[in-house]
């Protein structure tokens, strides 16, 4: 009595058009029998969402259509369709794709029990999350691997997360979600190795002085400043900082960046660099004005904001590590951290110290310019993170903090950083633990 | 780079005027738009003065050399007051973005301040002239059709023009602005105007020359963009146009 429809290469090849309106023909056809498989179903004890009043569903169906050639792009999986419950919505979403231009759909359709068998449908049980939907698409086309999909349950609405359950989304027997590339991504950790390699390199270059950079008489004849040795080794000093944090402290929890962003990101460090390093280590270098004192001030201040950027990128990564509670970080009895009682995210703070005092134990323009900019940018993520911690740990206000100067736990990475946060926040007079570890994406 | 002037506007002609993006947010006030009105007639009527000039000029002299003295001083302040435009795309009461305005409106600043007027020997080029000349028709019809826009009685010449005419009178332009740049090369070389050169205190250096080779040379990427950007703005314009009137 089960209605059968075996897959078949014209039927393959055939419009989807023409298939939504074979279908709807069927589906008179069967309608009496559809009305009887409810009874029998609603008899039955399977788990029905909360949505749905009416009928039982055991599979999602997740079709995926190319809009500007009009055919499904890839057979995502094939089952065998038992029981005929092909709504009217159907078709009416089919004729909605069509007139969508550009747009590719995934189109979800709930199936009442049973598997429905189309061409190019992907199944999976209620349970599941767009995670694994996003898991199956790739299985089936490779090219899209999960880190580069986003679907939207609008044209322009936002992306959904990974988490979300296909259940909830269901508003009726057919979910239409819209699927956009999110272009080639990188993890962050190659994100933040190449970027922060780069600068090493490139400084070593124009320290040894190469011959085709400056001119090689020149070179060889005059003195170099103590200082501009100095300037090498705190600026080497800074970059395998951050490598070996990369390494071995940050925890990223697996997120993606799009490649767009390395590449601006690396064009930025590199570029600056090139410049700087280009007129420190220039023949023509004139110290700074104030001599030794400034260098020997400057290079010391340089060291206390190293050392503390290093010491609240531990204290974090500790935290994480050791709780599994959220919660704004707390001063330690390392005066490092002491700066957490100041700002919200002492990280960048330190990082902008780092920077200025570089600017003036070379006293170099182009140096000040770049900490100029890595002051405008650090403020940013940092305005955001802070607006995301007040939003997540006091969203009835209540901030102890003095102000939101730049900081951020974990990484600055052009705020997307993930990574898990968890510590203790203590309020004036009250101490309140969140027990939730999450991920945090900045920006 | 000279008319990208049109090239923004376009743009805000598309948000502001709803050719084709949805409004996504109410326009400006009756007192911003009365500015904007007062702001883009002056406008109209500065570039008017310079066309003028420029005629007259002609008419007197007997030939096209060296006109650009006569309308020297109306040139500088109607193209600087252009940049009161980048503060009303931040202040809101334009939709417009406040990037791409800006850096329309300092390209033709640079030109105005940093070439023409730094640079005296390039003054008596011809090539002066053929951009001085592409700005004016082009800013005459821009600021015509914002004012008619936003009193909301835009004759279709005026749209027309604005959309036909970019396309000679932009690679003109252009071309004008290139040549006095080239024509300015050699007197920034010589007399090392704007440039710094090592050693010095805080350890910078600037080469004017290197810097004026680099903007001729960021034109090629740009200026490619702009003009298909506005030539689909153009189809899309007016193509939306006749769609209406057929349809009254």
């Amino acid at each position: 009595m089960h209605r059968r429809q075996k897959p078949s290469a014209p039927e393959h090849k055939r419009d989807l058009a023409a298939h939504g309106g074979a279908l709807s023909t069927s589906h008179n056809d069967t309608r009496s029998f559809f009305n009887f498989s409810q009874l029998v179903l609603s008899a039955g004890h399977l788990k029905s969402p909360p949505v749905l009043k009416h009928s039982k569903i055991t599979y999602f169906e997740v079709e995926i259509l190319d809009m500007q050639s009009k055919k499904q792009i890839c057979i995502v999986d094939k089952v065998r369709y038992r029981a005929q419950s092909l709504p009217a919505a159907a078709t009416r979403f089919k004729h909605q794709l069509w007139r969508s231009g550009r747009w590719w759909c995934l189109v979800v359709h709930v199936t009442p029990r049973g598997y429905a068998h189309w061409y190019g449908s992907l199944i999976v049980p209620p349970s599941s999350t767009l995670l694994d939907v996003k898991h199956k698409f790739h299985k089936a086309c490779p090219q899209w691997y999960p880190s580069r999909v986003g679907l939207q349950l609008e044209r322009n609405g936002p992306y959904l997360k990974d988490s979300i359950n296909i259940q909830s989304l269901a508003v009726s027997s057919i979910i239409t979600l819209y699927f956009t590339d999110l272009g080639q991504q990188v993890g962050w950790t190659t994100f933040f190795l190449t970027e922060y390699t780069g600068p090493l390199l490139i400084y070593l270059l124009f320290y040894i002085r190469l011959s085709t950079i400056y001119d090689q008489v020149e070179s060889t004849k005059n003195f170099r400043h103590p200082v501009v040795h100095l300037a090498c080794f705190c600026h080497c000093l800074h970059y395998i900082r951050h490598l070996l944090e990369t390494l071995f402290v940050h925890k990223f929890s697996g997120g993606h960046t799009p490649l767009k962003n390395m590449i601006k990101g690396c064009a930025f460090y590199w570029g600056f660099t090139s410049w700087i390093a280009y007129y420190i280590n220039h023949p023509r270098y004139t110290p700074p004005s104030f001599g030794h004192r400034q260098v020997s001030f400057a290079a010391l201040a340089f060291l206390m904001c190293e050392a503390g950027n290093h010491f609240i990128n531990v204290t974090l990564a500790h935290q994480n590590h050791s709780g599994s509670k959220a919660c704004f970080p707390s001063p330690t009895y390392n005066p490092f951290t002491w700066l957490f009682l100041l700002v919200s995210c002492p990280n960048y703070t330190y990082e902008v110290g780092s920077w200025i005092s570089f600017t003036v134990m070379t006293q170099t323009l182009p140096v000040g310019i770049f900490a100029f900019l890595m002051v405008i940018q650090m403020s940013l993520w940092a305005q955001k993170k802070h607006k995301l911690y007040l939003k997540r740990f006091y969203p009835e206000g209540k901030f102890h903090v003095a102000r939101a100067e730049p900081s951020v736990e974990g990484r600055q990475g052009q705020g997307h950083t993930t990574t898990r946060i968890s510590s203790c926040f203590k309020v004036k007079g009250k101490e309140s633990t969140c027990s939730m570890s999450h991920q945090m994406q900045l920006g | 780079m000279a008319a990208s002037g049109s090239g923004g506007g376009s743009s805000r002609a598309d948000n502001g005027y709803g050719s084709q993006q949805p409004r996504r947010r109410k326009g400006p006030g009756a007192l911003a738009t009365a500015y904007l009105v007062i702001y883009n007639v002056v406008m109209t009527a500065g570039w008017l003065v310079i066309a003028v000039g420029l005629v007259r000029a002609y008419l007197a002299k007997g030939s096209y050399h060296s006109l650009y003295y006569s309308i020297e001083k109306p040139l500088k302040f109607f193209q600087t007051g252009a940049l009161l435009e980048i503060l009303h795309c931040a202040f809101g009461i334009v939709p417009s973005s406040v990037v791409l305005t800006a850096f329309q409106v300092m390209s033709r600043v640079f030109l105005t301040w940093a070439v023409t007027h730094s640079v005296k020997e390039v003054q008596t080029e011809d090539s002066v002239l053929l951009f001085v000349v592409a700005w004016t028709i082009t800013e005459i019809i821009r600021y015509s059709f914002y004012t008619f826009s936003l009193l909301n009685h835009l004759p279709y010449l005026i749209k027309w023009a604005r959309y036909t005419l970019f396309i000679i009178l932009y690679p003109m332009g252009v071309s004008g602005e290139l040549l006095t740049i080239y024509a300015a090369l050699p007197f920034v070389r010589q007399s090392g105007l704007y440039s710094i050169s090592l050693p010095n205190k805080y350890n910078f250096s600037f080469d004017y020359y290197t810097f004026l080779i680099l903007v001729m040379i960021s034109y090629i990427p740009i200026f490619p963009q702009l003009y298909f950007h506005m030539l689909h703005q153009r189809r899309k314009v007016l193509s939306h146009t006749e769609e209406h009137k057929k349809s009254e």
